[in-house]
């Protein structure tokens, strides 16, 4: 009898750890809308002779102006090929962060100094992330310049995709660089620069710190890092023979083994509890070291926060390390 | 029949006469606002200097400074001087900034119905206060100590940052 088994490893590049934080949109993180007029009237009471008087003063105006500014941030970690692999997608973000309605203009650039290998841009290389699925899917919408230039009120962001090719040259490690430039189509240059009647409702545009202009870097990188992994089982019944009856004890072994060179950073076994089974509890074992179910410093836990699995994390993995053999129990119920 | 209309007509003058005097005693205090804002400039020792100038167009973060002068173009000693200025929504007070020669400052949480000076201030939230921060006030009030004598012009000021 053969029990649903699933095993699934993951494994990550080295050094992809970089966490994107976004900040959501807050109440005027832009600032007061441009356009907006700032009034102010103060009023002066007095008494003269025992009669209580009351003035206003004039009226002053102030014209908030349309601050230009805008942030490029990578929404990807480092973003694993293979050598020759074709449209592989890197995610950033394009957030409006001056305090006017603004159209920016996007434009990639995939020979970027420092890289060991250049991607080659798609055919069409820029898409909106329409569907926000974070990767190209066909409802995805490819950027035209000045055609659909992505226009965006003060705090609002838009998901864009560059796409690439990998070449079939470079080596595993190597790391080729990919960036986006988003630009304000009202203008650039250096901050503090005025546009007269520029601005939304023709007010002063002034070009802000970012000089109406960011950029941003996405990595790929060769990981050809290959794994095997094997899992095997023993059963042992309650009247000492190996049949898989009601009672029954699974010993479950699972080997890891990076087989190439390279290192599979940061990784994980994650085996969910067979149907029709039961945890036995506290069987966890690396190596033939025991591990606690709990969910603390050791390198593993019974993990009961979804469908009950075991995890036990392996850490950056190379052909040095040799195999790594994870075994836990079941009992068929 | 005739007597009545003799007394609307009184009445109706009576009414002139108090629209009168009140235009002439408003007349009593001029009273103006000025907003300018702070502009950098280096200076021919490489120094950079603050100076105010004529406020138009701001943008968010920059700092305007307000400056109400009042006057008593009068001849008769004006008392009770109080200068009332709201904060507009867009605009955040500096703290500290509020000055007026003589004058005693307190500020308003509540839309101007109350005052209180900035260390006495509290905002209730649910069943607690907390000491309430310059981004909560609504109004700056000054308070002339004394009296303002005909002749005499005092002046209120404060900074803001525009949001």
């Amino acid at each position: 009898m053969m029990l649903p088994a699933t095993l699934r490893l993951r494994m990550a590049a080295a050094a992809c750890s970089l966490l994107v934080l976004y900040t959501a949109d807050t109440a005027r993180a832009a600032g007061v809308p441009a356009g907006t007029l700032i009034e102010n009237t103060a009023t002066v009471t007095y008494e003269l002779s025992g009669t209580p008087i009351s003035i206003d003063t004039n009226t002053t105006t102030i014209t908030v102006a349309e601050r230009i500014d805008v942030v490029v941030t990578r929404q990807s970690p480092q973003v694993l090929v293979q050598p020759g692999e074709t449209d592989r997608v890197i995610l950033f973000r394009v957030t409006n962060t001056g305090n006017g309605d603004e159209a920016f203009t996007l434009a990639i650039d995939s020979n970027v100094a420092g890289s060991d290998f250049n991607p080659v841009p798609a055919a069409t290389s820029i898409y909106f992330d329409t569907d926000a699925s974070g990767d190209l899917s066909p409802g995805d919408v490819a950027y035209q310049p000045g055609d659909n230039d992505p226009e965006l009120p003060p705090d609002a962001s838009v998901d864009v995709l560059l796409v690439n090719d990998i070449p079939t040259g470079p080596a595993n490690g190597d790391i080729g660089r990919t960036e986006l430039t988003a630009a304000s189509t009202t203008g650039t240059g250096a901050p503090g620069t005025n546009l007269p009647t520029q601005g939304d409702d023709g007010v002063d545009a002034v070009i802000g710190t970012s000089g109406g202009i960011a950029s941003e870097v996405g990595e790929y990188i060769v990981a050809d890092v290959e794994i095997s992994v094997s899992k095997s089982q023993l059963v042992s019944d309650p009247f000492g023979g190996s049949e898989p009856v009601p009672g029954a004890t699974i010993t479950y072994s699972i080997t890891v083994e990076v087989t190439s060179a390279g290192t599979a950073s940061n990784a994980f076994v994650r085996d969910p509890i067979p149907q029709y089974t039961t945890y036995s509890a506290e069987t966890i074992e690396l190596n033939g070291s025991p591990l606690t179910d709990a969910v603390d410093s050791d390198a593993g836990e019974f993990d009961t926060s979804g469908d009950p699995a075991v995890v036990v994390r392996l850490g950056d993995l190379s052909q040095a390390d040799g195999p790594q053999v994870v075994e836990f129990r079941v009992t068929i119920d | 029949m005739s007597d009545l209309i003799k007394k609307g007509t009184v009445t109706l003058f009576a009414a002139a006469l108090l629209l009168a005097s009140a235009s002439v005693v408003a007349q009593q205090l001029d009273v103006r606002t000025v907003v300018q804002k702070e502009e950098r400039v280096r200076a021919e020792s490489g120094e950079i200097d603050t100076r105010l100038v004529p406020a138009d167009t701001v943008l968010p973060g920059e700092k305007v400074v307000y400056t109400i002068t009042f006057t008593n173009v009068g001849g008769e000693t004006a008392g009770d001087v109080v200068v009332s200025n709201p904060i507009d929504s867009s605009l955040t007070y500096v703290d500290g900034s509020a000055f007026g020669a003589g004058m005693s400052v307190e500020f308003s949480v509540d839309g101007g119905q109350s005052y209180a000076t900035a260390d006495d201030l509290v905002i209730a939230e649910g069943t607690v206060s907390r000491p309430a921060e310059p981004e909560d006030y609504t109004h700056i009030r000054w308070t002339l100590d004394g009296e303002l004598e005909a002749g005499a012009t005092g002046v209120a000021r404060f900074s803001a940052t525009v949001d």
